[in-house]
Formats: structure tokens, sequence, C-alpha cells
């Protein structure tokens, strides 16, 4: 006898096959792109994040790549979209919430299709074309203004404002946007983040954030020195300045008097001088740690006029070597191998209520440090996930200076020309290619329903508009009605456009493709009860 | 009949013009009614005649305060909106430090506005758009109305402290503790910078004991320790000449493991005499600078001090305070001029701080060191609270703390505002005249939001006790009258031109006001969903 229905699987393995598997897909994905779908667009909407872990703590955010980061899910599919999203994050850093959106309306029509029975194989055909066709579309209409520094600059206080509409800094956009230029200009193209320093303090409103062309540390002063320095010579080090223990376990000394206790606790102490002597003998004038300076040294470099900052956070000495042009010492025996950073002028500042250590005229002219104010930690928290995006696009436009309009013109041009490839193809795919056009229009449809227009009035007028040979029209949200871009001055980066067109499109063709799902059992966890 | 319920039942066809969007009015409509809740938990604590609550935590400790911001703070709140108004407490508490409560009950009622406009059909973002105008706009008035303010006019800053500690538990103590106030922070602005007032530089020390009456400004140090005289050290030093040490006075421990090993009966003797040369050794290297004040800092790793060593300072006629906190260091050296000293090697005179007295006070059930007459004294102060019970205690320190605020915000931003409900009155009514000019949803929206300001004024007279209605409809006469600075008068109960009754606000606490409220409430009405996350 043949044993049948031989299992293949673990008893708690489960396993869905073909309509059913490609169904919990689709509903996975779709009902992802639906929760960020709101927050979508100038007058898009927040979510409260609360967490069930400890503290509750509350984040309120519109960033699409935050909400989803933070959510549990159990659905294959979904994953696959918040991977795009977050990849989309790292890569340009804009367009989180875009390119999750256009995934979940990719596969709402190929749900459409697929129930027409056309087979999944034949969609993805489709689509592709249709991705290939869009994006030739936008090449074409991209328009490049690197030759020319100031239409250049002001590209980038266009993109700067269109990314900062649909965040909590709108209402100062233009302020920010031009904090964000600057900082980013200051780069010097490269894309490199890390020299920009965003530092939150809570009180005022976001009108007293500003831009600074130093570096910001947020620690104090030691006791009697110096407040303020000239010319300073830095050395950033990571060292013990408490006591130098021996690291072998269980080492003791035997004496059999307290004189001899004395000696050898002087012993120390002269140990501990001898180091600060050698960290003097460097030439400095400052001195910053990463860990403890205990009271001692403390003394000893107020005695010698060096100031002296005691446990700079891992970040803060890694970012202060860098833009000082300094290097992270630990051992001060050879005092020219050790590289110094150098600045102008280090002075104590006071910044609402606290006093922040100021680093100006710093080595590497490109560092920047970016101060935000306002209300409390949320809104700060929230304004500095805007501003991050803001220079992400930024730095990267800077590189890739291609610029597009926007308010829904680069997904009209595209449908519009997906449209055309429709009718000229013949077979199946042309479905598809015309369900991927209508994914496409999706996205208007959805920043005017997010701001209370009549979208299917207004998606009309906007399709009849781009019948026209050229035209600027978009969506003018703050008007409520169909608006000439250019004039409006939203624009936005071709880099981010054409990532969110081509990783949803793959991201839609992945999901699709699937046709069986496998859990795996879950590993067995020994009862505690 | 069942095709009728089939026709409701079936899931509301999703066509271009029509969006299913009962889930996020909910969610919305539960977050505004959460946030006006805790709006109306403090409000009866508003103004000169609001009542106090009584907090009693967990751990059975009961405070008894009216400061939104420490109620708030207090209460144990999960709802996430409700939760962002406490913060919104908190931040104007930062930037302003008086009217906590009056800018949670502010923002509460243009919550409740805002329901209203929300179920009338006007978009959310309209709602926060037409806020934030309103805001802006609302500034301008008060900035008009704001009457400048010139920080050697000590009577009006003492006025404006005043009205902010007559809405506290200590108000009958106001005519002493206004004054003090501004005493406090006038003398630890820096001329240099007259705009910045950083309130660490005073001190406030709490001691229990006496009434608030018995609240001193003191120029100089103080500490609520006792004097280590286990040894029969002195109590009271004049000409004092203070050393703030980081060491031990005790006998030496390294850092590394060290044991001593006694073999017989004479070594022991001999350790003990060693242990006695070596602090002595020490004492005298202290006594040879001439100082005869030692202020040690609090050591975790060893004794600070011992017994032998009281003993020997104490006959060196040195007096000794223990136990200072390292936080408390910088205070210290910067209000004594000194500098710590963190080794025996370095004890020499040129690090010493000279004080003409330093002595032992026994107040109420405890003793306090006071440094007088400090020579070169830094620009800090210290303020000694008394109080006879400790609810009364905190009270007053949280008090003291709003009026110092209410003086740093007239040093930063050197302008005064009439108190009472007139700003709110008047803010009412212009905006109320503005929206009249604008058209739309904007115009709607503001009219509504312009009304909400009136809750200020209504708060205030119902708290006193007084006919709401009647007093805020006559509030509204007059300034229509064009007497902008008329206000209620909760002493006699009555309209009266509030400025001659010497209530006064600094104008940053208005402006602070309005802003963090709207900003709040915008930002609640942004939300259209919660989500649970990790």
């Amino acid at each position: 006898m043949v044993v049948q229905n031989a299992r293949l699987l673990k008893d708690e393995a489960t396993e869905e096959k073909g309509d059913r598997a490609r169904m919990a897909s689709f509903v996975g994905a779709m009902a992802i792109a639906d929760l960020v779908k709101t927050t979508l667009g100038p007058k898009g909407m927040d979510k409260i994040l609360q967490s069930t872990g400890r503290g509750h703590s509350v984040t309120v955010t519109n960033d699409g790549a935050t909400i989803l980061k933070s959510l549990h899910i159990d659905n294959p599919a979904a994953k696959v979209l918040v991977d795009i999203s977050k990849v989309q994050d790292d890569e340009v850093g804009d367009g989180t919430t875009s390119v999750v959106v256009l995934a979940g309306e990719l596969l709402r029509e190929a749900e459409k299709l697929v129930n027409k029975k056309i087979h999944p194989m034949t969609i993805i055909a489709g689509y592709r074309m249709a991705a290939e066709c869009a994006r030739s579309a936008l090449l074409q209409k991209a328009k490049d203004n690197k030759q020319d520094p100031d239409t250049f600059k002001s590209d980038l206080m266009k993109i700067a404002m269109t990314t900062l509409s649909s965040k909590i800094l709108s209402m100062d956009k233009e302020q920010f946007a031009k904090l964000a230029v600057d900082a980013v200009l200051r780069l010097k193209g490269s894309t490199n983040l890390e020299s920009i320093h965003i530092i939150k303090k809570v009180g005022g409103s976001l009108k007293d954030s500003f831009l600074d062309e130093g570096f910001i540390l947020d620690k104090k002063i030691g006791i009697g020195q110096p407040k303020r320095i000239e010319n300073a010579k830095i050395l950033v080090a990571n060292t013990a300045m408490d006591t130098d223990k021996v690291k072998i376990y269980g080492a003791r000394v035997r004496v059999d008097s307290m004189a001899k206790v004395a000696e050898i606790e002087g012993a120390e102490k002269d140990k501990m001088k001898d180091k600060v002597q050698k960290i003097i003998n460097h030439g400095i004038n400052c001195f910053v740690n990463r860990q403890l300076i205990y009271n001692f040294p403390e003394e000893l470099f107020a005695d010698a006029g060096v100031l002296a900052i005691e446990h700079a956070d891992f970040d803060g000495i890694e970012r202060l070597a860098l833009v000082t042009g300094g290097e992270i010492a630990s051992t001060f025996d050879n005092p020219e191998s050790v590289k110094l950073g150098h600045c102008k002028l280090i002075e104590e500042i006071m910044i609402g209520e606290d006093k922040l250590i100021h680093f100006s005229g710093v080595e590497m002219g490109q560092a920047c440090t970016i101060v935000l104010r306002g209300a409390s930690s949320h809104v700060l928290d929230e304004a500095e996930r805007s501003l991050h995006d803001a220079l992400c696009v930024l730095s990267q436009t800077v590189n890739d200076s291609r610029v597009l309009f926007g308010g829904g013109w680069p997904e009209m041009i595209m449908s519009k020309e997906v449209d055309e490839l429709a009718r000229k193809t013949p077979g199946k795919r042309s479905h598809a290619i015309e369900a991927f056009s209508h994914a496409l229009q999706a996205i208007p449809t959805i920043i005017a329903d997010n701001a209370g227009l009549d979208s299917a009035e207004l998606i009309s007028q906007l399709r009849a508009e781009h019948h026209k040979e050229i035209t600027n029209a978009g969506i003018d949200v703050i008007s409520g009605g169909v608006g000439d871009m250019e004039k409006l001055g939203i624009s936005e980066s071709f880099k981010v456009k054409q990532a969110v067109l081509l990783s949803a499109t793959e991201a839609a063709e992945m999901i699709l493709r699937v046709d069986e799902i496998i859990t795996c059992a879950p590993r067995k966890r020994e009862d505690r009860m | 009949m069942a095709a009728a319920a089939a026709v409701l039942r079936a899931p509301s066809s999703k066509t271009e013009s029509y969006v299913d969007t009962k889930r996020r009015d909910d969610v919305r409509q539960a977050n505004i009614i959460a946030a006006s809740a805790i709006a109306d938990a403090v409000r009866t604590s508003l103004g000169p005649k609001g009542m106090d609550k009584m907090i009693s935590s967990a751990n059975g400790e009961v405070i008894i305060t009216n400061d939104g911001a420490t109620i708030l703070n207090k209460m144990e709140v999960i709802q996430p909106a409700a939760k962002m108004l406490v913060d919104l407490s908190r931040s104007q508490d930062a930037a302003a430090g008086d009217g906590t409560t009056t800018v949670v009950v502010l923002a509460g009622s243009l919550l409740k506005r805002s329901l209203s406009l929300l179920s009338a059909g006007v978009h959310p973002t309209a709602v926060s758009d037409a806020l934030h105008r309103l805001s802006i706009r609302a500034v301008e008035v008060l900035h008009s109305m704001a009457i400048p303010l010139d920080l050697s006019n000590r009577d009006a800053l003492v006025k404006s402290a005043a009205t902010s500690l007559n809405s506290k538990v200590v108000s009958q103590y106001s005519s002493l503790l206004a004054p003090l106030a501004v005493d406090a922070v006038l003398s630890v602005v820096d001329p240099a910078q007259p705009d910045i007032v950083d309130l660490r530089d005073v001190k406030i020390v709490k001691k229990l004991g006496g009434t608030v009456d018995d609240t001193e400004l003191v120029k100089g140090l103080v500490f609520d320790k006792k004097v280590s005289h286990s040894a029969g050290g002195p109590t009271r030093v004049e000409n004092a000449k203070i050393a703030v040490v980081q060491f031990q006075i005790s006998p030496p421990k390294t850092d590394i493991e060290q044991s001593i090993v006694v073999s017989d009966y004479t070594q022991m003797d001999r350790i003990l005499r060693e242990e006695r040369n070596y602090i002595l050794g020490m004492v005298k290297k202290i006594k040879a600078t001439g100082c005869n004040v030692l202020l040690i800092q609090k050591s975790i790793l060893r004794d600070a001090v011992t017994d032998l060593s009281l003993h020997y300072l104490a006959k060196a006629k040195i007096l000794v305070v223990k136990d200072v906190e390292r936080d408390e260091i910088e205070f210290i050296t910067k209000t004594l001029n000194c500098l710590p000293i963190a080794n025996i090697e370095h004890f020499r005179e040129d690090k010493l701080g000279f004080a003409n007295c330093v002595e032992e006070v026994s107040v109420g059930d405890g003793k306090i060191v006071k440094i007088t007459g400090i020579k070169d004294m830094g620009r800090t102060t210290t303020v000694l609270v008394r109080g006879s019970n400790q609810l009364v205690l905190d009270e007053a320190e949280r008090s003291l703390h709003d009026a110092l605020c209410v003086v740093r915000c007239l040093v930063n931003k050197k302008f005064l505002i009439a108190g009472g409900g007139a700003p709110e009155i008047e803010m009412s009514r212009q905006l109320g005249a503005w929206a009249k000019e604008l058209k739309g949803m904007e115009s709607y929206s503001i009219k509504e939001f312009a009304e909400a300001l009136e809750v200020i004024p209504y708060t205030l007279a119902e708290n006193a006790g007084l006919n709401s209605i009647a007093i805020v409809t006559e509030l509204r006469n007059r300034h229509a009258q064009g007497e902008i600075n008329s206000g209620i008068n909760v002493r006699k109960g009555q309209i009266t031109n509030i400025l001659e009754e010497n209530v006064v606000q600094p104008l940053l606490v208005s402006t602070s006001a309005i802003t963090l409220a709207a900003e709040c409430v915008r930002m609640i009405l942004k939300i259209d969903d919660v989500v649970i996350v990790r």
C-alpha cells in the first residue's frame, strides 16, 4: 500500500496555495497601503503611534517610513512593502509613503485582472513595459538646471518647500527650506549627512530654529576652566580619566603599614598626574573625552588652563573629531603621531535654558549644526524627521540635478504615455498596461481626497488639461483646483520619482509572482507554566 | 423590509467622490473628547479664586497644589491625545514658567469648538490652517496691547510677580514673596548680557518650620545641612577662609585592591599611630593655608571624613560641612568665587574663598549653615523658604518658582500686559471683527475660535463665584467701547480698569500660551488614526 497524503511539513507548519495565497498577499499589501494612504500630500493627516512597550510612549508622525517601521506585521506581502519603504528612506529619503501607496494601487489593479483570469505573468510583462515607458516619459520631461547656479538654487528651494509642505514644518516651510538648502550646499556635493548635526531643544517655537555654521556640543565645561578659547587646539580622546586600573582580575597589593598604603595612593595620583601632563604636553588647550573626567584631573586641567569636556557621547566625539579634523586618541606617549583638531573659537552659548559649547571656525567647512526649537518633544521629533527627509532629497538632487514638477503632474504625464502605449500594444498585456496607468492616477486622486476636495472632478479636469501638448497642470491643494505647477513653484526631484516608480513596480511584481505561502512551524518554547 | 435592510448593510460602494471616513472621524472625536476631559480637570484651579487639587500618589504621598503643570504631571494619563495636553502644559512651564493652567484650558476650549466645526463639515486641515492664522493675528493683538517696561521700574516687576502669586495657595504672602522674587532675579542678571537669566543661579532651599512669613532672601549661601561637630568643632567662624575640597580626609585607600598584613600586636599600635599621623599631616597642611571652613564633597568610594579627622579639624578650629553634592559644587564655587581643590597637594591659599561670617543657625526643627558677607560674590542668590508643613512648603516653592519665571520673562521680553481676562476678551473682540472681513470656511472657523478665547474670563468669573454670563457680557461691552484694559476684578466682583488694580502679567506668558495652545490643537486635529506599535 502506498501511504496517501504523505506529510511533507511539520506539525504546525501551514501551506497556502494558488489563489488563496495570492489573495492573502493582496489583502495584506493593500491593507498596509491603505493605512499610510491618508498621510500622503500636503494635507495628509498624522498618525499616533502608541507603543505597547514600557512607558507607552507616544509618537505623532506622518512620515511613511516611520509608521511602517514600527508596525507589528505578520503578513509576508505586507513586509515586502515595509521593506521597500525602508529602502526608499535609505536611498533617497523621501517618497516613502508614495512608494507604498503606488505598490498598493498596482496590486489592487492586478487583483481585478487576476479575477478576470489573466495570468499573473502576463500582468507582470505588461507592468514592466508600462514602467519602462513611464520612466522614459519622465526622462523626457525632466529639466536640468545644473549649469545655472541661480536657477539651480531656486530649484532646490522649491524642492525643499514641496517636501516640507507635507510635514509639520509646512507653516514655516520657507525658513526651513532655506535652512536645509544652505546646509546641503555647504556639503559641496557630498551626500554624507553626518556632518550636519541636528540638535533638538524643547522650548520656543519652530520659528526660533536656526542654522549655525559651527559645531555645537551639548555638554558643560569643567569648573574653573576657561569658558572661551580662541585658536583652539583640540585633542579628542577616549581614555579613562578616573583611575588607571590594572585589568587583571584579583590583582591586589599587600603591605604592612598605613604609610605604604598612602605611598601607593600617592603613586596612583602621580600616575594620573603624569597622564594629564602627557596630554597637556601635546600643546593643546581643549581636551574632549568620551569617558568621565574625575575631580582630580579636572583640577589639573583647570590649573593648566585647558578646557576639558567630560563624558561626551560617542556620536558627539566622532563627529567632533570629524569636523575639527582631529583623530580620536587613546594613548598619549607619542605626541607627534596624534592628529589634533583645530578651530577658531570655543565658547559657551545659551539656547533656551541650557548651556552648550559652541565650536566655530572648524577645519571642515562643510560642517554645520541645525538647532531645532519647538513646543514639545513630539513636535521636535517630527520636525527632525521632516528636516531629515528634506536634507536627504536635497543632497540627492545636488548630485542628480534633474527636476520635475510636483502635485500629481509626473503621475499624469506617465499615465498619459502609458495609456498611449496600451493602445498600441496588442494582446492581453494591454489590459495590464492600462491598469498601470490607472494605478498611477490613484496618487493625485488620493492627494485630492486627503485635502477634502472632489477628486473625481479634479482628476478629469487634470486629464483633459494633460491632453494638450505642453502643460504644467497639477493639483493645487491650497486653492482646491487645477493649477500651473511652474507658477506655484512645486517641484520634485527626478531621482525620488524614479525610485518610487521602479521600486513600487518591482515590489508589486514580486508579490504577484507568489503562488504559495509556507509558514514555518514556530519554534517550540519551554513551557514555563 | 428585508430588502431595505440589505441595502443599508451593503458596503458603501467606493465611488471616486465619496470616501468612507467614519473611522478617522471616530478617532479624531475620541482624541478631542479625551483631551478636553483633561482640560476640564484643571479648569477649576484657574485664577486668583481657583480651587486647589489634592493629589495622592500611589505611594501614599499627598500633594496640594493649583499649579496646572504639577497637577497634570502627577496625573497618570494614558490616552495619547490627553498626554499631548500634559506635554503642552510642560512646554508652557519651560517657555514661560507661568500660565500652565491657562494654556490647557485654552486648548480644551479650542478643541471643543473644533469638534463642532468638524461636525459642521469643515475639513480638519482647513480648521487647522485657520487656527494658525488666528494665532499669528492674536499675537499681534497682544503686542498692540502691551506696555513697555523699564527694568529699573521695580514696582511694575513686583506687581506682575504678585499677580502670579495671587492665584496660589500662598497668596496671602504675595506682598512678601513678590519683591523677594524680583530681587532674586535682578541680582543674578549679568549687566554684560542683560537679556539672559539663568534660573539655576537662584537656589531655593526649603526648611520645615516657621511660617511662609519667615522666608528670606540670603545674600550668600545656605546649606540645608548641619555642621559636623560631633568632635566639638566650632559652629561659627568670622572672617572665614573657605575651601571647597573634593578629596577625602580619611585613611588612604588605593584604587587597586589592597590589604594590610598585621603579624603581631606591636604592629597594630604602629598602624594606628601611622593613621593618626597621616590625618594629622593633612589637617596641618590645611591649617597652614589659614583655611578655617571646609566644605567637603560627598564621596561614594570612601568616608569623606572620619571621627578621627573631625577631631583633629575641631582641634584646629576648622568648621566642617560634609556631604556636599557634586552637582552643587559649580554653584558653590561660583558664589564663593573660589576654586575646588581635588588634592591635598594643591591646597593653596589662592584657591580659597572669603566670607565675613559662616555660622550654623537653628531654624524650626533643624539646623542650616549660612555663609554671609562673601567677598567678590558671584552673581548668584539663595532663597530660604519656610513653611509650617511639608505641603505648604512644597507649594510655596512651586509658587516662588512661578514668580521667578514671571520676572525672568519680563527680563527677557520687557513688556507687560493687563491680566484679569482683559487680553483674552480683547483678542476675542478684534479677531471676531477680523473674521467678518474674511470669506468661506476660514471666516467661519475663526469666528468660532475667537469665541473660544472667552473661556478664560468665563472661568475666572465662574471660579470666583460670580455670575459669569453677566460679567463676561459686561466685559465685552466695555471693550467694545474701547476700554481695552478693563478686566474682571475678582476681589470686588466687578469690572474695573485692571491696570489700576495692579493686575499685570508678562506679555511672554500670554503670547506663548496662545501659540502653544494653537500648535497643540492643530497637532491633535491632524491625527486620524492611532496605530499600536511595538
